[in-house]
């Protein structure tokens, strides 16, 4: 596989030729003496290649993802190019000094305290004490441990736990950073001053390489990106090309899997907050014609459908949904009065459609809310908290940001 | 290979430092517990071999009669120095699997690291030993000739037990073996009785106590210490080139052994 697009003289950071890893399936390994003698050697190990044919180069200063399924050889690949498997073929060159962020604080003694452990682990990576010395306030300062330093970390939660042991690997100053699924940590402020040192590292000429499934935070993070399956490598080049590709693959993959799933929900006889007078009793999310759906697509109009009945007439319902992420934030709600839709009166057994118009959701899942109060909107006749939750997908393969894609229209001059 | 030990010593002395700050951290005595743990013994011993077996111990250096305590605690010490070393090297990779499964560095640190702060325990000791001698009035210029003794002593016991460490990471009966081995090893070696009483006994058993290195390294700090006497300076210096060997051998063992330790553990 060749890169055309690259200056050969770029400096590499890693060099990746021909890499291969053979393990021996864990079942048929001779753990104790007893067996061994017992059964002689392993009669014939059942071998497998977790990576093969692997051959990347990995320019200096740039950021590299890499993505594929669990079990697809990326950490495999990784711990290959941190030095902790050595590769059963091919050749893995890296220049300068590599640092794995594979697990935080996995150097962590839990009797000692927080600042003691920032120079065991500095010194663990790789790092002369001076240097150690000359970080510890930045790490202390970056963690917003405080005063908490001095406690043993056996005292911290969880949370403290990762903030440290990801403060003290972002500051040991590696050449080449290696990161396993770890992007996350902390809270949203943490989170985020987790990713603007990223990107100063990434300035100062430093080498990260992410393996992540979060794809919307590597698309933004990442120069380029290769995607893994069963160990080969599938494609790599720019973030948006080869997500897409991805998920183009695990969408197909999905749907002739589970054919016959759709976000369709009928709910029980429960009780739920409101009088009752009109009773949400199914949500769905169908396509244009009616047509019961699995998952929609970001740009594709779809519905809403929900099926109500009324122990008497309502006048003029007011009709809420409300769409929440999966990680938490509430994305909108739609209600007809808001927007100016009148329903008339309303009673017995029917439903109410509202369409979505080339639906603006970036991919994710959306769980749905349902509320009904009356017309003057005082009233609360019913409400039901996760009515149905469904999923929104790529139609081009690209992520995006955030939750949804504005109608935005660019113009020079 | 000798000269990567240097290279790292920061990462030994960072795993030492580790070791010697938690080792007891959780205690209320502290380390006065690498104390009472080994005095308590020698009490025990003392009491039981000396008036129930009636182990005779030979003269002091200075001609004032004889002390089992202070000749058994000699021995103890020594023995403690190897067995420590041995132990403590041995379950060294498992402990720091968690590491050593996730990032990348000599897998010897942490043994090595460990040792230093059984080194210090084994000082400890020491100290009491002279403490003892000097009350008993048994002081010699053979006393400089504990040093490259138990130097060789503790590079023999790391030796073996690097190459204990890799076995027992691949196999975890190793643990158990090397423990019955100890016990058998502890009692074939003259700690608790003077080599002399072993002459003229069973034949296999006197060659078997007189084969054993341990008793060797044991027997010569019975001689410097509590003795007074100097051995012949071949023997001293076998020991301490004997050690030297075989924590060389240990290591280049241990290196091709480890290199595949992510994978192991």
């Amino acid at each position: 596989m060749s890169n055309p697009g690259q200056d050969l003289s770029t400096q590499l950071a890693v060099d990746i030729q021909g890499v291969g890893k053979r393990f021996k399936r864990n079942v048929d390994r001779r753990n104790s003496i007893k067996e061994r003698i017992v059964r002689g050697r392993s009669r014939k190990p059942e071998d497998f290649w977790a990576v093969r044919d692997v051959s990347l180069q990995i320019p200096k200063g740039s950021v590299y993802g890499l993505i594929g399924h669990n079990g697809s050889g990326k950490s495999t690949l990784l711990k290959m190019i941190g030095g902790i498997y050595r590769p059963t073929e091919g050749s893995i060159t890296t220049d300068g000094r590599v640092a794995s962020l594979i697990e935080l604080g996995a150097g962590f003694h839990p009797e000692m305290t927080g600042r003691e452990n920032i120079s065991l682990n500095g010194s663990i990576l790789g790092m002369p004490k001076k240097e150690i010395a000359a970080v510890t306030g930045e790490i202390i300062e970056f963690s917003g441990l405080g005063d908490f330093i001095n406690d043993p970390v056996k005292h911290y939660s969880s949370g403290m736990y990762v903030r440290l042991g990801f403060s003290v690997a972002v500051h040991m100053k590696p050449d080449v950073l290696l990161i396993d699924e770890v992007l996350a940590v902390g809270d949203e402020e943490f989170q985020r001053k987790c990713f603007d040192h990223l990107y100063a590292l990434r300035r100062s000429g430093r080498t990260i390489i992410v393996v992540s499934h979060g794809l919307g935070q590597l698309e933004g993070l990442c120069d380029e990106i290769a995607w893994l399956e069963h160990g080969q490598m599938q494609e790599f080049g720019a973030p948006t090309t080869t997500i897409a590709s991805y998920l183009r693959k695990v969408n197909s993959q999905e749907a002739a899997r589970y054919p016959e799933v759709t976000a369709v929900r009928a709910e029980g006889e429960e009780a739920r907050p409101g009088d009752q007078t009109l009773r949400v009793r199914t949500a769905a999310i169908v396509d244009t014609a009616g047509n019961p759906l699995n998952h929609t697509e970001t740009g594709s109009t779809f519905q809403f459908r929900i099926g109500f009945t009324t122990s008497e007439p309502v006048l003029g319902p007011n009709v809420r949904i409300a769409l929440q992420h999966e990680s938490g934030p509430l994305v909108t709600m739609i209600g007809n009065h808001r927007l100016g839709f009148d329903l008339g009166t309303v009673s017995g057994d029917n439903v109410f459609d509202v369409a979505l118009v080339d639906n603006p959701l970036l991919p994710g899942r959306y769980r749905v809310h349902i509320d009904v109060f009356d017309f003057t909107g005082s009233r609360l006749l019913d409400s039901w908290n996760d009515a149905v939750e469904f999923a929104v997908r790529s139609q081009s393969g690209e992520i995006g940001q955030g939750f949804v894609q504005l109608p935005a229209q660019f113009r020079l001059g | 290979m000798l000269t990567d030990l240097y290279r790292q010593r920061a990462l030994i002395g960072a795993f030492a430092n580790r070791d010697f700050a938690t080792r007891y951290r959780s205690s209320i005595l502290g380390w006065a517990w690498s104390l009472i743990q080994p005095l308590a013994i020698l009490v025990v011993f003392a009491a039981v071999f000396s008036l129930v077996f009636r182990i005779q111990a030979p003269d002091l250096g200075n001609g004032e009669g004889s002390s089992y305590a202070a000749f058994l605690f000699t021995g103890l010490v020594t023995w403690n120095l190897f067995a420590g070393l041995l132990n403590l090297s041995m379950t060294q990779l498992k402990s720091n699997g968690e590491l050593l499964k996730k990032v990348q560095f000599p897998a010897w640190a942490p043994i090595l690291g460990a040792s230093i702060v059984q080194l210090i325990q084994v000082l400890l000791e020491l100290a009491v030993l002279i403490v003892m001698f000097l009350w008993l009035g048994n002081v010699g210029w053979t006393w400089v000739l504990a040093i490259p003794i138990l130097v060789g002593t503790a590079l023999f016991a790391q030796g073996i037990g690097l190459v204990l460490s890799i076995i027992n990471a691949r196999f975890g009966d190793v643990m158990y073996i090397v423990a019955v081995v100890l016990s058998a090893l502890y009692f074939l070696t003259p700690v608790l009785y003077p080599i002399s009483m072993v002459d003229g006994q069973n034949e296999l058993l006197s060659l078997v106590v007189k084969l054993n290195p341990m008793s060797w390294y044991v027997e010569s700090m019975h001689e410097v210490m509590y003795s007074l006497v100097a051995p012949p300076a071949l023997v001293i210096a076998a020991l301490l080139v004997g050690g030297f060997l075989t924590f060389w051998a240990g290591l280049a063992i241990f290196n091709r052994g480890s290199e595949d330790i992510g994978e192991l553990l």
